[in-house]
């Protein structure tokens, strides 16, 4: 229970301290700054001390070690002397499969929540969790810092931080509960609310209408997503019976899911959706680029470094359940066989398009968006490669070292582009030979960017040959995966190229960017030369929070075996290398080696060059803002034709769809038909009933007769009062009071609003002749009159009835002579009404009293106007 | 409907009236009534005195806005239908003493549903009340301006 608790509190402190900042006064800045940071740096030292405590749950899955060993050397050597490229899978599988075996991780203690619906607080911080627990409370830290630098300390600052830090706080509570929940559902919750807070952060700027555009097309995108995982989830759980990640993952349960079933399948369909839309996949990216609207200390949090590896996360957290053959040598058969072919197309579709993309761009902002995207696309299919085997082992290796290694280099490289934007520009042409100007700022860009173009020495450069690594092996099985290989070649090309224009650029050498002509284009209508630029330690803030995070690279690029004693507990599948290898360990005859030099050569030639200097436009911005259009569209169409304004046509549909819609159930089930033919028989059996019913049937038709609505109205408080008539005869005293008492009302308030209304009615407005209405009003009454009899030959109400009756008073007879529980009244009508149905009478009166409330804001008060005369 | 006969009919019948739906209201439980019909009746009582004698007299007997009523009302069939969740019971349990003393050797069947009634109650007077006053002075602004129009019809002809 500890634990639990311990994580809920790990979760909810970055949120409780945003909203504690709330309290201070809005000129002390830095206790603010100080407060806003407390909450992240709380949950980190929480979930790293859980961590220490009890151990990374479901730790690295561990291979034989003869085993391990052969496959790594098969693998080295096979690149060399590629001799065997026709093995057949099945012909080369082992009698003696590789025993793959992992910790099946438990997850917390369970506190209650909505245990009915599946819906409890318990945490899993395996290594995935875990580590995405510590990136995002961590790199919170260093972004409550680093918007203290971007907004200043002007009086327009502090109100801008007065309202960004609780939104900030709010949002990494949201995320820290999607990498740490155990449930689904509870995932599922924190997930909404990470699109809730990041459209409030994406739409910052309250006046600009085009941000605000561009919140609602993040929001619905990702929520759109959200209701996919929302639809998965729920299939998954209502077939499987598994509402936990930990559940999930437990040995014996793999083994229990069908995975044939098309429930199963849609299930994954569905929350592949739903990560797909928040990690930007393709043809979905659309919002993430637009998002950069957002200032850039959210762009550098939620949108480079956390909330768009949600979605990865989501698909990491799938993975060793869904892909197949990760666990073959437990459960042999399990997983879809369709997830490696999914979610490898869509990842490296998305892989390329962004990375073709990042090129074209000119703002800094956008080219790192597009890089982003390209990037998430890679991790996707990282996760989607994992589900094909090399030798019976699946081919993915060091996830948790792709994912960070995503997060060290693009968060700052965002916060470094927000710094530059605040000094200078934003625009690279702008920025030629901003260098010798900006060292601190323009070297800590270079640097991440050097991580981007994965150059040697970063940890990035070892990512990248892990992933090749990955995809050239696959495509031993599996040819097709060549084309991704080329695509990926592409894609770090790409990367190359930015950097190397990056350089180019920012130092003032030949091939640079120069600014050639205006472009007006830019996502950041605010301005980022509003803010005045501050000195000292708090206006170096700006750039500073980038520098650990770059370490962070270098760090494990240059002394991989520090990196491998912080991240390899985390990592979970280790099947081509111990470690994650260090520099000098990449062996120099292996093919992915030999790509990445090729990718390099390929990049810089690629940024010298001309080409793709232009900016380009992505035809997939249309995709949101058409479909809303035509919805829109579609809507205004519905309404022109519904809402015409006319009373008469209202009714006259209404009562027309009753009509037909009833007509359609009728002829579905015609023994209804007879029910009421048997019912109608009993209705005859008392004369004065009948005597009444003629009388109502022939005030009723007197009504259209008469033409003047004064007469009218009298006709039908006729009607109503020969209606009472009827409760009483037939023993319903209740009811006819009220009857009474409502047609005394309504004739009153017929007469009070017919004196608003004109002399004629509008002949304009005439609805069909005479005729069409007759006939309308009268199948309306026959069609209410059937579902009456209906209703009253039912055989449970019968029942119900009798329930009422006994239980009005005293309840049940109970086994010692006493009495249950009853409504204690005799009158069993007021009994129902304000005990055994009183829930019911409880949303009537609101409804009475919305009714009034709209009548009070139709009708302005005339008291004043009155009272004057 | 200012006739002088529907005038003083009406205010000897209006307490009366009044009275019987307290009762009904009251009574409900056991026999025919309840919080709906007694408001209905009080909401019928109080329209026709406003019908004769017109918006100054009402105001002077009901010298507040009819949402009081409502949200009182609102607020005391709430609280009746929540106060048995503190008691661990569904909502709307009502509580049930056979014969409650109400002093001078009088007992009463007393059922906490009453309380539920008079909420109801206050609601529906306040609704038809407050529904049908504003409608009425939407007619009497009408009147009043009519008046006003043809009065400065009569100077313009006079000048």
């Amino acid at each position: 229970m500890d634990s639990s608790w311990l994580l809920l509190f790990a979760v909810l402190a970055p949120g409780a301290a945003g909203l504690l900042t709330l309290v201070l006064p809005k000129a002390w800045i830095t206790p603010r700054v100080l407060l806003a940071a407390i909450g992240p740096a709380l949950a980190f030292v929480l979930v790293l001390s859980h961590l220490g405590a009890n151990g990374v749950e479901g730790g690295l899955t561990h291979i034989d070690e003869a085993h391990h060993h052969g496959h790594v050397e098969d693998g080295h050597g096979h690149e060399a002397g590629d001799d065997e490229p026709a093995h057949d899978k099945k012909a080369e599988s082992y009698a003696d499969p590789p025993g793959l075996n992992h910790d099946a991780p438990s997850g917390t203690a369970v506190i209650p929540w909505v245990p009915s619906m599946q819906l409890n607080l318990a945490f899993l911080a395996d290594g995935l969790g875990g580590f995405f627990a510590l990136l995002v409370s961590g790199t919170g830290v260093l972004i409550v810092l680093y918007a203290r630098g971007y907004f200043g300390n002007t009086e327009q600052a502090q109100r801008d931080l007065f309202r960004f830090y609780p939104t900030l706080g709010f949002f990494a509570t949201a995320m820290m509960g999607v990498v740490l929940a155990d449930y689904t559902l509870l995932t599922l919750v924190f997930w909404e609310l990470t699109s809730i807070s990041s459209f409030l952060l994406i739409g910052w700027d309250r006046y600009d209408k085009h941000a605000i555009k561009l919140a609602k097309q993040a929001f619905f995108t990702t929520g759109l997503g959200g209701m996919g995982l929302l639809g998965g989830i729920a299939l998954f759980g209502a077939t499987t019976g598994i509402w936990r990640w930990s559940d999930m993952l437990a040995p014996g349960s793999v083994a229990e899911i069908d995975f044939g079933s098309a429930a199963v399948t849609w299930a994954f369909v569905l929350m592949f959706i739903g990560a797909a839309a928040k990690s930007a996949q393709w043809p979905l990216h659309y919002w993430l680029p637009g998002a950069m609207a957002a200032p850039t200390p959210v762009s550098a949090y939620l949108h480079s470094a956390t909330m768009v590896k949600a979605g990865v996360f989501f698909v990491g957290r799938l993975f060793p359940v869904f892909a197949p053959g990760v666990y073959a040598g437990q459960a042999a058969g399990t997983g879809l066989e369709i997830w490696p072919y999914v979610v490898v197309s869509f990842g490296a579709v998305t892989m390329l398009y962004g990375g073709i993309t990042a090129v074209n761009q000119h703002d800094l902002k956008r080219i790192f968006a597009y890089t982003t995207v390209s990037q998430l696309g890679l991790l996707m299919a990282m996760y989607g490669l994992g589900g094909f085997s090399y030798h019976d082992l699946p081919t993915i290796d060091f996830d948790i070292t792709q994912i960070a290694n995503h997060a060290f280099y693009k968060a700052p490289l965002f916060i470094t582009a927000g710094a530059i934007g605040h000094v200078a520009s934003r625009k690279l042409p702008e920025l030629f030979g901003a260098f010798h100007k900006h060292k601190a700022i323009c070297l800590t860009m270079l640097l991440a960017g050097y991580a981007l173009a994965a150059g040697p020495g970063t940890i990035s450069f070892q990512a990248k040959e892990l992933f090749l690594y990955a995809i050239v092996h696959a495509a031993k099985y599996e040819p097709w995966l060549w084309l991704v290989l080329v695509m990926t070649i592409v894609t770090a090309a790409c990367n190359v190229a930015i950097f190397v224009r990056l350089l180019t650029t920012l130092m003032g050498w030949r091939f640079g960017m120069q600014a050639a002509e205006e472009d007006a284009e830019t996502d950041d209508h605010h301005g980022d030369h509003e803010h005045h630029h501050e000195h000292g330690f708090w206006g170096a803030l700006i750039w500073l929070p980038a520098v650990p995070l770059v370490a962070l690279q270098y760090l494990g690029g240059v002394i991989t075996p520090l990196w491998n004693v912080m991240f390899l507990p985390l990592e979970k599948y280790a099947f081509y290398f111990d470690a994650v290898p260090a520099l000098w360990q990449v062996s120099f005859k292996t093919l992915p080696l030999y790509l990445s030099i090729l990718a390099i050569v390929l990049g810089v030639l690629l940024g010298l060059s001309k080409l793709l200097r232009g900016q380009h436009t992505d035809v997939n911005d249309q995709l949101y803002p058409a479909t809303e259009n035509a919805f829109v569209g579609m809507g205004k169409g519905l309404f022109a034709v519904l809402q015409n304004g006319n009373l008469r046509y209202y009714v006259l549909t209404v009562l027309a769809t009753l009509t037909a819609v009833f007509i359609v159930v009728i002829n579905r089930d015609r023994a209804m038909l007879e029910l009421v033919g048997t019912e109608a028989t009993k209705a005859f059996e008392l004369p004065l009933g009948v005597i009444l019913g003629v009388l109502i049937c022939v005030s009723a038709l007197l009504l259209p007769m008469v033409s003047q609505r004064v007469v009218r109205v009298l006709v039908l408080g006729s009607c109503g009062f020969i209606v009472v008539a009827m409760y009483i005869v037939y023993q319903a005293p209740d009811l006819a009071l009220t009857q009474l008492m409502v047609e005394i009302i309504s004739v009153l308030l017929f007469v009070l609003v017919l004196r608003l209304l004109p002399d004629e009615p509008d002949k304009r407005k005439e609805i069909g002749g005479k005729v069409v209405r007759a006939v309308a009003g009268v199948a309306a009454g026959l069609v209410f009159g059937v579902m009456t009899l209906v209703a009253a030959s039912g055989e449970p109400a019968q029942v119900l009835g009798e329930w009422f009756v006994q239980n009005s008073y005293h309840g049940e007879k109970l086994a010692d002579g006493s009495y249950g529980r009853g409504g204690g009244g005799f009158n069993v009508v007021n009994v129902i009404l304000v005990d055994f149905r009183g829930f019911d009478t409880m949303g009537e009166v609101t409804v009475l009293v919305l009714a009034a409330l709209g009548v009070w804001s139709m009708l302005p008060g005339r008291r004043k106007e009155l009272d004057k005369r | 409907m200012s006739s002088i006969l529907v005038r003083t009919a009406i205010k000897l019948i209006f307490p009366l009236v009044l009275i019987f739906a307290a009762y009904t209201a009251l009574k409900g439980h056991n026999e025919p009534g309840g919080g709906f019909i007694g408001g209905l009746m009080g909401a019928v009582a109080v329209l026709l005195f406003r019908m004769t004698n017109g918006r100054d007299a009402l105001v002077k007997l009901m010298p507040f806005h009819p949402r009081l009523l409502v949200s009182a009302g609102l607020g005391i069939a709430f609280i009746t239908a929540v106060v048995p969740l503190l008691f661990g019971r569904p909502m709307l349990t009502s509580l049930v003493i056979d014969e409650l003393s109400i002093g001078m050797g009088q007992k009463i069947h007393f059922a906490s549903a009453v309380f539920f009634d008079v909420g109801v109650l206050m609601v529906v007077i306040g609704v038809s009340v407050g529904m049908i006053q504003r409608l009425n002075e939407e007619i009497d602004v009408q009147e009043v301006r009519a008046e006003q129009d043809r009065a400065e019809q009569n100077q313009e002809a006079a000048l």
